[in-house]
Protein backbone atom coordinates (compact mmCIF):
# COMPACT_ATOMS: atom_id res chain seq x y z
CA UNK A 1 0.00 0.00 0.00
CA UNK A 2 2.92 2.20 1.02
CA UNK A 3 4.48 1.19 -2.11
CA UNK A 4 2.25 2.46 -4.26
CA UNK A 5 1.84 5.90 -2.53
CA UNK A 6 5.38 6.35 -3.14
CA UNK A 7 5.58 5.27 -6.92
CA UNK A 8 2.20 7.43 -7.71
CA UNK A 9 3.88 10.47 -5.52
CA UNK A 10 7.56 9.92 -7.41
CA UNK A 11 5.55 10.08 -10.49
CA UNK A 12 3.27 12.70 -9.62
CA UNK A 13 6.03 15.30 -9.09
CA UNK A 14 7.94 14.14 -12.07
CA UNK A 15 4.85 14.97 -14.08
CA UNK A 16 4.75 18.86 -12.54
CA UNK A 17 8.01 19.18 -12.68
CA UNK A 18 8.15 18.00 -16.26
CA UNK A 19 4.84 20.27 -17.07
CA UNK A 20 6.29 23.18 -15.74
CA UNK A 21 9.98 23.08 -17.85
CA UNK A 22 7.94 22.38 -21.26
CA UNK A 23 5.30 24.91 -20.24
CA UNK A 24 8.29 27.37 -19.45
CA UNK A 25 9.21 26.73 -23.12
CA UNK A 26 6.54 26.94 -24.96
CA UNK A 27 6.05 30.76 -23.16
CA UNK A 28 9.55 31.60 -24.30
CA UNK A 29 9.23 30.25 -27.76
CA UNK A 30 5.44 31.98 -28.01
CA UNK A 31 7.05 35.32 -26.31
CA UNK A 32 9.89 35.53 -28.97
CA UNK A 33 11.86 37.61 -29.87
CA UNK A 34 13.35 37.93 -26.10
CA UNK A 35 14.04 42.02 -25.12
CA UNK A 36 13.58 43.19 -21.38
CA UNK A 37 10.73 45.03 -21.70
CA UNK A 38 7.07 45.54 -21.09
CA UNK A 39 5.96 44.42 -24.45
CA UNK A 40 7.75 41.23 -23.71
CA UNK A 41 6.32 40.63 -20.34
CA UNK A 42 3.11 41.36 -22.07
CA UNK A 43 3.20 38.40 -24.90
CA UNK A 44 4.42 35.93 -21.86
CA UNK A 45 1.75 36.42 -19.95
CA UNK A 46 -1.00 36.63 -23.02
CA UNK A 47 -0.36 33.54 -24.00
CA UNK A 48 -1.61 30.27 -21.35
CA UNK A 49 1.73 28.61 -21.69
CA UNK A 50 2.98 30.46 -18.68
CA UNK A 51 -0.01 29.00 -16.64
CA UNK A 52 0.49 25.88 -17.48
CA UNK A 53 4.39 26.57 -15.57
CA UNK A 54 2.66 27.86 -12.46
CA UNK A 55 0.27 24.82 -12.19
CA UNK A 56 3.45 22.60 -12.47
CA UNK A 57 5.26 24.80 -9.83
CA UNK A 58 2.48 24.75 -7.52
CA UNK A 59 1.65 21.12 -7.88
CA UNK A 60 5.26 20.01 -7.74
CA UNK A 61 5.77 22.33 -4.61
CA UNK A 62 2.72 20.77 -2.97
CA UNK A 63 3.45 16.83 -4.03
CA UNK A 64 6.57 17.13 -2.88
CA UNK A 65 5.92 18.91 0.36
CA UNK A 66 3.10 15.56 0.81
CA UNK A 67 6.17 13.03 -0.21
CA UNK A 68 8.68 14.45 2.71
CA UNK A 69 5.78 13.90 5.26
CA UNK A 70 5.94 10.27 4.61
CA UNK A 71 8.85 9.51 1.96
CA UNK A 72 12.53 9.21 3.06
CA UNK A 73 14.25 12.15 1.95
CA UNK A 74 17.19 10.75 -0.15
CA UNK A 75 14.92 8.77 -3.15
CA UNK A 76 12.44 11.58 -2.83
CA UNK A 77 15.09 14.36 -3.96
CA UNK A 78 16.46 12.54 -6.74
CA UNK A 79 12.78 11.40 -7.80
CA UNK A 80 12.26 15.98 -7.73
CA UNK A 81 15.28 16.06 -10.09
CA UNK A 82 15.17 13.02 -12.46
CA UNK A 83 12.68 15.06 -14.32
CA UNK A 84 15.84 15.85 -16.06
CA UNK A 85 15.42 12.65 -18.46
CA UNK A 86 11.64 12.94 -18.72
CA UNK A 87 12.07 16.55 -19.65
CA UNK A 88 15.01 15.78 -22.12
CA UNK A 89 12.85 12.89 -24.29
CA UNK A 90 9.81 15.17 -24.38
CA UNK A 91 12.03 18.33 -25.74
CA UNK A 92 13.46 15.53 -28.41
CA UNK A 93 9.74 14.58 -29.40
CA UNK A 94 8.13 18.24 -28.77
CA UNK A 95 10.98 20.71 -29.67
CA UNK A 96 13.18 19.15 -32.19
CA UNK A 97 15.74 18.79 -29.70
CA UNK A 98 18.69 16.50 -30.85
CA UNK A 99 20.45 13.74 -28.57
CA UNK A 100 23.99 14.53 -29.11
CA UNK A 101 26.34 12.98 -27.09
CA UNK A 102 27.57 15.67 -25.19
CA UNK A 103 24.10 16.06 -23.92
CA UNK A 104 24.02 11.81 -23.02
CA UNK A 105 27.48 11.64 -21.49
CA UNK A 106 26.72 14.87 -19.05
CA UNK A 107 23.15 14.13 -18.79
CA UNK A 108 24.19 10.52 -17.16
CA UNK A 109 27.14 11.96 -14.98
CA UNK A 110 24.55 14.58 -13.85
CA UNK A 111 21.78 11.89 -12.79
CA UNK A 112 24.74 9.92 -11.43
CA UNK A 113 25.27 12.74 -9.29
CA UNK A 114 22.20 13.70 -7.93
CA UNK A 115 21.80 9.50 -6.94
CA UNK A 116 25.13 10.05 -5.12
CA UNK A 117 23.54 13.20 -2.95
CA UNK A 118 20.28 11.13 -2.88
CA UNK A 119 22.69 8.82 -0.78
CA UNK A 120 24.22 11.46 1.55
CA UNK A 121 20.56 12.59 2.22
CA UNK A 122 19.31 9.61 3.33
CA UNK A 123 22.72 8.38 5.31
CA UNK A 124 22.28 11.77 7.20
CA UNK A 125 18.69 10.84 7.66
CA UNK A 126 20.12 7.66 9.35
CA UNK A 127 21.72 8.88 11.54
CA UNK A 128 19.05 11.68 12.56
CA UNK A 129 16.22 9.25 13.14
CA UNK A 130 16.61 7.44 15.71
CA UNK A 131 13.33 5.62 14.77
CA UNK A 132 13.28 3.68 11.61
CA UNK A 133 9.50 3.54 11.56
CA UNK A 134 9.48 3.90 7.74
CA UNK A 135 10.92 1.69 5.12
CA UNK A 136 10.66 2.11 1.38
CA UNK A 137 11.15 -1.69 0.13
CA UNK B 1 26.53 29.79 -26.15
CA UNK B 2 26.72 33.13 -26.73
CA UNK B 3 27.80 35.92 -24.06
CA UNK B 4 24.02 36.89 -23.04
CA UNK B 5 23.43 33.26 -22.91
CA UNK B 6 26.52 32.50 -20.18
CA UNK B 7 25.17 35.58 -18.36
CA UNK B 8 21.57 34.84 -17.88
CA UNK B 9 23.07 31.92 -16.68
CA UNK B 10 24.88 32.90 -14.23
CA UNK B 11 22.65 35.47 -12.75
CA UNK B 12 19.96 32.59 -12.12
CA UNK B 13 22.45 30.78 -10.62
CA UNK B 14 22.72 33.70 -7.95
CA UNK B 15 19.68 34.69 -7.60
CA UNK B 16 18.18 30.86 -7.16
CA UNK B 17 20.91 30.31 -4.65
CA UNK B 18 20.69 33.60 -2.54
CA UNK B 19 16.77 32.83 -2.89
CA UNK B 20 17.68 29.45 -1.48
CA UNK B 21 20.29 31.08 1.91
CA UNK B 22 17.43 33.46 2.31
CA UNK B 23 14.69 30.68 2.61
CA UNK B 24 16.89 28.94 5.01
CA UNK B 25 17.99 31.71 7.10
CA UNK B 26 14.38 32.72 7.23
CA UNK B 27 13.68 29.26 8.47
CA UNK B 28 16.44 28.92 10.84
CA UNK B 29 15.65 32.55 12.16
CA UNK B 30 11.90 31.23 13.33
CA UNK B 31 13.16 28.00 14.46
CA UNK B 32 12.12 28.33 18.06
CA UNK B 33 8.31 28.73 16.89
CA UNK B 34 5.98 26.64 16.07
CA UNK B 35 3.20 25.85 13.56
CA UNK B 36 1.49 29.25 12.55
CA UNK B 37 4.02 31.51 15.26
CA UNK B 38 6.35 29.93 13.16
CA UNK B 39 5.00 31.46 9.93
CA UNK B 40 4.16 34.80 11.60
CA UNK B 41 7.63 35.27 12.95
CA UNK B 42 9.02 34.79 9.37
CA UNK B 43 6.52 37.09 7.60
CA UNK B 44 7.80 40.00 9.57
CA UNK B 45 11.65 39.42 8.91
CA UNK B 46 13.04 40.40 5.55
CA UNK B 47 15.05 37.06 5.18
CA UNK B 48 11.57 35.52 3.29
CA UNK B 49 10.83 38.49 1.48
CA UNK B 50 14.33 38.55 0.02
CA UNK B 51 13.69 34.65 -0.92
CA UNK B 52 10.55 36.29 -2.19
CA UNK B 53 12.41 38.79 -4.58
CA UNK B 54 14.65 36.41 -6.02
CA UNK B 55 12.10 33.63 -6.55
CA UNK B 56 10.60 36.64 -8.91
CA UNK B 57 13.72 37.63 -10.86
CA UNK B 58 14.95 34.12 -11.12
CA UNK B 59 11.36 33.37 -13.13
CA UNK B 60 11.95 36.05 -15.21
CA UNK B 61 15.68 34.93 -15.81
CA UNK B 62 14.58 31.45 -16.75
CA UNK B 63 12.43 32.24 -19.37
CA UNK B 64 14.47 34.49 -20.79
CA UNK B 65 17.80 32.00 -20.49
CA UNK B 66 15.02 29.16 -22.16
CA UNK B 67 14.80 31.33 -25.44
CA UNK B 68 18.07 31.14 -25.85
CA UNK B 69 19.04 27.45 -25.17
CA UNK B 70 16.91 23.93 -26.44
CA UNK B 71 14.91 23.09 -23.14
CA UNK B 72 17.06 19.77 -22.87
CA UNK B 73 20.40 21.82 -22.24
CA UNK B 74 18.36 24.36 -20.35
CA UNK B 75 17.56 22.07 -17.67
CA UNK B 76 20.91 20.41 -17.82
CA UNK B 77 22.73 23.87 -17.10
CA UNK B 78 20.26 23.92 -14.20
CA UNK B 79 21.38 21.66 -12.31
CA UNK B 80 24.38 23.82 -11.39
CA UNK B 81 22.29 25.36 -8.66
CA UNK B 82 22.33 22.24 -6.75
CA UNK B 83 26.35 22.50 -6.54
CA UNK B 84 25.95 26.15 -5.81
CA UNK B 85 23.69 25.53 -3.20
CA UNK B 86 25.55 22.99 -1.26
CA UNK B 87 28.70 25.07 -1.62
CA UNK B 88 27.43 27.74 -0.27
CA UNK B 89 25.32 26.10 2.46
CA UNK B 90 28.88 24.19 3.61
CA UNK B 91 30.20 28.15 4.21
CA UNK B 92 26.94 29.78 5.44
CA UNK B 93 25.03 27.25 7.05
CA UNK B 94 28.17 24.80 8.43
CA UNK B 95 26.75 22.16 6.70
CA UNK B 96 28.89 19.40 6.22
CA UNK B 97 30.07 17.97 2.84
CA UNK B 98 30.29 13.98 3.36
CA UNK B 99 31.71 11.57 0.93
CA UNK B 100 28.72 11.04 -0.99
CA UNK B 101 28.03 14.64 -1.17
CA UNK B 102 31.28 15.21 -2.66
CA UNK B 103 31.12 12.53 -5.38
CA UNK B 104 27.71 14.01 -6.44
CA UNK B 105 29.22 17.47 -6.65
CA UNK B 106 32.09 16.83 -8.62
CA UNK B 107 29.89 14.37 -10.68
CA UNK B 108 27.09 16.67 -11.43
CA UNK B 109 29.81 20.02 -12.44
CA UNK B 110 31.64 17.47 -14.97
CA UNK B 111 28.18 16.86 -16.41
CA UNK B 112 27.67 20.08 -16.49
CA UNK B 113 30.79 21.08 -18.09
CA UNK B 114 30.34 18.67 -20.71
CA UNK B 115 27.01 20.23 -21.76
CA UNK B 116 28.56 23.00 -21.68
CA UNK B 117 30.64 22.13 -24.61
CA UNK B 118 27.83 21.24 -26.49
Amino acid sequence: MMKRFYILGFLALIIFDTLAQVSFKFASVHAEPLAMDAAWLIRVFGAPWIYGAFVGYIGAFFTWMTLLKYAPVGPAFAASHLELISVTLISVWLFDDSLTWPKIIGGALIIAGILCLARSEDEAEKVVQADPSETLA
Amino acid sequence: MSQLTIILWMLNVIVDTSGQLAFKAAASASAEHDGLAHWKHMLKRPWIWLGVICYVFEFVLWLAFLSLVPLSVGVMLGSINIVVIMIAGRFLFKESLSKWRLIGIMLIACGVTVVGFE
